[in-house]
C-alpha cells in the first residue's frame, strides 16, 4: 500500500517505492539470488583470511618440523668449534619475532656405566623449542645451570638398560670428569638423537673440555615476511667467524606446501563464484520472465531502456550489497571455524581480505546480472501486452 | 479545416508472408472518437499497436499529431508515447506491488514529476477517490479498469488509444467505463478505441471496420445518432 497522503512523494521515493515492493513481491526469489552471494561472499572472505593468515599459520606450523637455519663455523676454516659467543651474537641477529627457536650443540664421546656413547651439549630451553616433536618420558630439563641431570635418548636408554629417574655415571678419562648425573627424561625422536645423551652446555664443556665452545647450532625462522637466504648470508656477513645457511630440503618444501594450499584456495574461492555467479544468474533471469509483463507495461506507458536497466540494475545492487554485507561477517566467523579446525587458532582480520570479497562478489554479480539486464531491456511491450 | 490528430497513409505490417495490415489510410480529427471494429485477425491489435508507438509498421507513414513516426527512433517512440499517448488496455495491465495510486503516480514519473494530489484527484474522477490505497488484487475488474484509465489520462495525453476497454467487464462497470469514455469525448479528448461491442462504437463519431488487413468500410456518424 502507499504511504500516508500527507507525505510528499518525489521520483526519487516513487523510485525506492517501487525498488522496495519489486523486492518485497519476488522475496523468495530474492532471498535465493541473496543467499547466493552471501555464500559466495562467505566463502571468499573466509578463505582470503585464511589466506593472508595461512603464510604465518603454515609457517608456525611446519615450524615443529625442527630446525631449518644451520649456523657453523665457516667452510673454508680448519675449525670444527667455534665460539659460544659467536654463536650467541649469530643467534642474536635472527629477527626475534620469526624466531621459534634455536639452541647450539657441542659433541664429544664419553663412556657411560656399560659402553660409550655420544654427549651432546645443548641449550634445553631453546632445544624444546627447537624441536617440539620430541617425545619425553619424564621431564625435560629446564635450568641452564643444572650440573647434575641429562636427558637420554630412548635407545640409548635400552641399550644401557636406564630409564628416567636412573642414574648414570659419565665419565671422560681426558678431562677426568666422572660424576653421576640423574636421568630426567628419556627421549624419542626417532633419528640419531635417540642414541645420544644431553647435557646442558656448560656441563658438555666441562666434561669435553671445552668450555665456551660450540660445533654448531641449529634454528628453528618462521620463514614468513623475511628472505631467510638474505638473513643467513647477514648473519655470515656480520659474525666473520660464522657460516648461516638454510637448510634447504625444509625451507623448500615449506615454499611449495604453502604455494599448493594457498592455490587449492584460489581454486576452490574461483569455483564456488563460478557457482554463485550461476545462481544468481538464473534466479535473476526467473525474475526477469516473471516481469516480462511488468517490464512491457513500464515500456508502454513510458520508460525507456535506460529507465527499466536502472530498475533492474538497482534491485540486483540492493540485493548484491545486503549479500555481500552479510557474507563479509559470516565469512568472518567461517574463518574462525576453519582456524580453529586446522590451526587450532583465531584467524585475524585482514583488512585486504574486505577488498578482495567485495570486488569479487561484485564482480560474480556483475556477471550474473548481464544477462538478465539485456533479456530485462529487451522486452518488447506489444509481444508481452497481447492478451493471453 | 479541421486539424488531425492522426493521419495514417498506406500504412502496411508484415510478419514474414504474413500481412495482418495492408495499405491502410485513415485520419482522426482533434476531440473525434473513432473506432476500430473487425473480426479477430482483421488487424485491429497490429494498428492500434502502430498508432501507439509500441511497434512499427513495415511500409507506409504514420503522422501523429504532425510527427511523422515511421522516421523515429526507439528512443524518440518512447518519449511520444510518454507526452502524447495514454494507453488503456483490456487487460487493464496494472502493477501489482503498487497501490491504485501508485499505479497513476507510475505514468507520472516516468513523464515528468509526482504529484500526488493530481494522480488522487484523477482516480477520484473515475469514482476511486475511496479507493486509492488498495492494490490491485484487492479491486474488482471494472475498478481496475478505471485505475488503468486514470493512469491513461494522468499526463493529459494529446489522444487516448483504447484496446477493448470494456471487453473483460460485465454491464454495469461497461456504463461506468463507457461513461467516461463518453464524458472524455465532451471534454474534446482525441480517442480511438478497439472495439468487437457495436454499442459501444455506436457512441464514436467515426467506425473503421477492418478485415484481413484492409479497411472494409469507414462510417461517419453524426451528432443525432449520439
Amino acid at each position: 500500500m502507499g504511504g500516508s497522503e500527507t507525505s510528499p512523494m518525489t521520483n526519487g521515493r516513487m523510485f525506492a517505492r517501487i525498488l522496495g515492493a519489486s523486492l518485497k513481491e519476488r522475496r523468495s526469489r530474492v532471498s535465493i539470488a541473496f543467499f547466493s552471494i552471501m555464500i559466495g561472499a562467505a566463502v571468499i572472505t573466509a578463505l582470503s583470511c585464511v589466506y593472508f593468515d595461512i603464510s604465518t599459520k603454515m609457517s608456525r606450523e611446519l615450524r615443529a618440523y625442527g630446525a631449518n637455519l644451520f649456523i657453523g663455523p665457516k667452510a673454508e676454516s680448519a675449525a670444527r668449534v667455534l665460539d659460544a659467543r659467536d654463536v650467541a651474537e649469530a643467534l642474536s641477529l635472527l629477527p626475534p619475532k620469526n624466531l621459534i627457536g634455536a639452541s647450539p650443540y657441542l659433541y664429544g664421546v664419553v663412556r657411560l656405566d656399560l659402553g660409550s656413547a655420544v654427549l651432546a651439549g645443548v641449550d634445553f630451553a631453546g632445544l624444546r623449542r627447537l624441536s617440539p616433536y620430541w617425545q619425553v618420558d619424564g621431564r625435560w630439563i629446564v635450568v641452564d645451570f643444572d650440573g647434575r641431570s641429562c636427558m637420554i635418548g630412548k635407545a640409548l636408554a635400552k641399550k644401557m638398560e636406564l630409564k628416567a629417574g636412573d642414574a648414570v655415571t659419565v665419565t671422560k678419562s681426558e678431562t677426568g670428569f666422572h660424576r653421576k648425573l640423574v636421568i630426567k627424561g628419556v627421549v624419542e625422536t626417532g633419528q640419531a638423537e635417540d642414541e645420544r645423551i644431553f647435557v646442558n652446555l656448560a656441563l658438555a664443556g666441562e666434561i669435553l673440555g671445552q668450555p665456551g665452545k660450540v660445533n654448531h647450532a641449529m634454528a628453528s625462522v618462521v620463514s614468513e615476511g623475511i628472505d631467510i637466504d638474505a638473513v643467513a648470508a647477514g648473519v655470515g656477513a656480520r659474525v666473520a667467524a660464522v657460516d648461516a645457511r638454510p637448510i634447504r630440503r625444509i625451507s623448500y618444501s615449506e615454499g611449495r606446501i604453502l604455494e599448493k594450499i594457498k592455490g587449492l584456495m584460489a581454486l576452490i574461492a574461483l569455483i564456488v563464484l563460478m557457482v554463485t555467479t550461476l545462481c544468481v544468474m538464473t534466479t535473476l533471469i526467473a525474475i526477469v520472465a516473471e516481469r516480462t509483463r511488468e517490464i512491457g507495461l513500464m515500456k508502454a506507458i513510458g520508460a525507456d531502456d535506460r529507465g527499466i536497466a536502472v530498475q533492474f540494475l538497482s534491485e540486483a545492487l540492493v540485493i548484491s550489497l545486503a549479500g555481500i554485507a552479510a557474507g563479509l561477517v559470516a565469512g568472518f566467523g567461517l574463518a574462525q571455524v576453519l582456524g580453529q579446525a586446522v590451526f587450532g587458532s583465531a584467524i585475524s582480520f585482514r583488512a585486504a581480505a574486505l577488498p578482495a570479497t567485495v570486488v569479487l562478489s561484485l564482480l560474480a554479480s556483475v556477471i550474473a546480472v548481464a544477462l538478465p539486464l539485456k533479456l530485462a531491456v529487451r522486452v518488447v511491450p506489444a509481444q508481452v501486452l497481447k492478451e493471453d | 479545416m479541421p486539424e488531425l490528430m492522426l493521419e495514417t497513409k498506406d500504412l502496411t505490417k508484415r510478419f514474414g508472408k504474413v500481412t495482418p495490415l495492408d495499405r491502410v489510410s485513415m485520419q482522426v480529427e482533434k476531440g473525434e472518437w473513432a473506432s476500430i471494429m473487425g473480426p479477430s485477425g482483421s488487424g485491429k491489435t497490429t494498428m492500434l499497436n502502430i498508432l501507439s508507438c509500441l511497434d512499427t509498421s513495415t511500409e507506409g507513414q504514420y503522422f501523429l499529431d504532425g510527427t511523422d513516426t515511421s522516421r523515429l527512433t526507439e528512443r524518440e517512440r518512447v518519449a511520444v508515447r510518454r507526452e502524447k499517448i495514454g494507453l488503456i488496455f483490456q487487460q487493464f495491465h496494472l502493477i501489482p506491488y503498487l497501490s491504485a495510486l501508485e499505479n497513476v503516480m507510475l505514468a507520472q514519473y516516468y513523464h515528468s514529476t509526482i504529484d500526488k494530489r493530481e494522480a488522487r484527484e484523477g482516480l477520484e474522477r473515475v469514482g476511486l477517490g475511496h479507493r486509492i490505497h488498495h492494490l490491485p488484487s484487492q479491486l474488482s475488474g471494472g475498478e481496475q479498469q478505471r485505475v488503468c484509465i486514470a493512469r491513461a489520462l494522468i499526463n493529459e495525453p494529446a489522444i487516448v488509444l483504447a484496446d477493448e476497454p470494456t471487453g473483460n467487464l460485465d454491464e454495469a462497470n461497461e456504463k461506468i467505463v463507457l461513461d467516461i469514455f463518453k464524458e472524455l469525448r465532451q471534454e474534446g479528448r482525441t480517442i480511438v478505441l478497439v472495439t468487437h461491442n457495436p454499442e459501444i462504437a455506436r457512441f464514436s463519431d467515426k467506425v473503421v471496420r477492418l478485415h484481413h488487413g484492409r479497411i472494409e468500410e469507414e462510417e461517419q456518424f453524426d451528432e443525432a445518432t449520439l
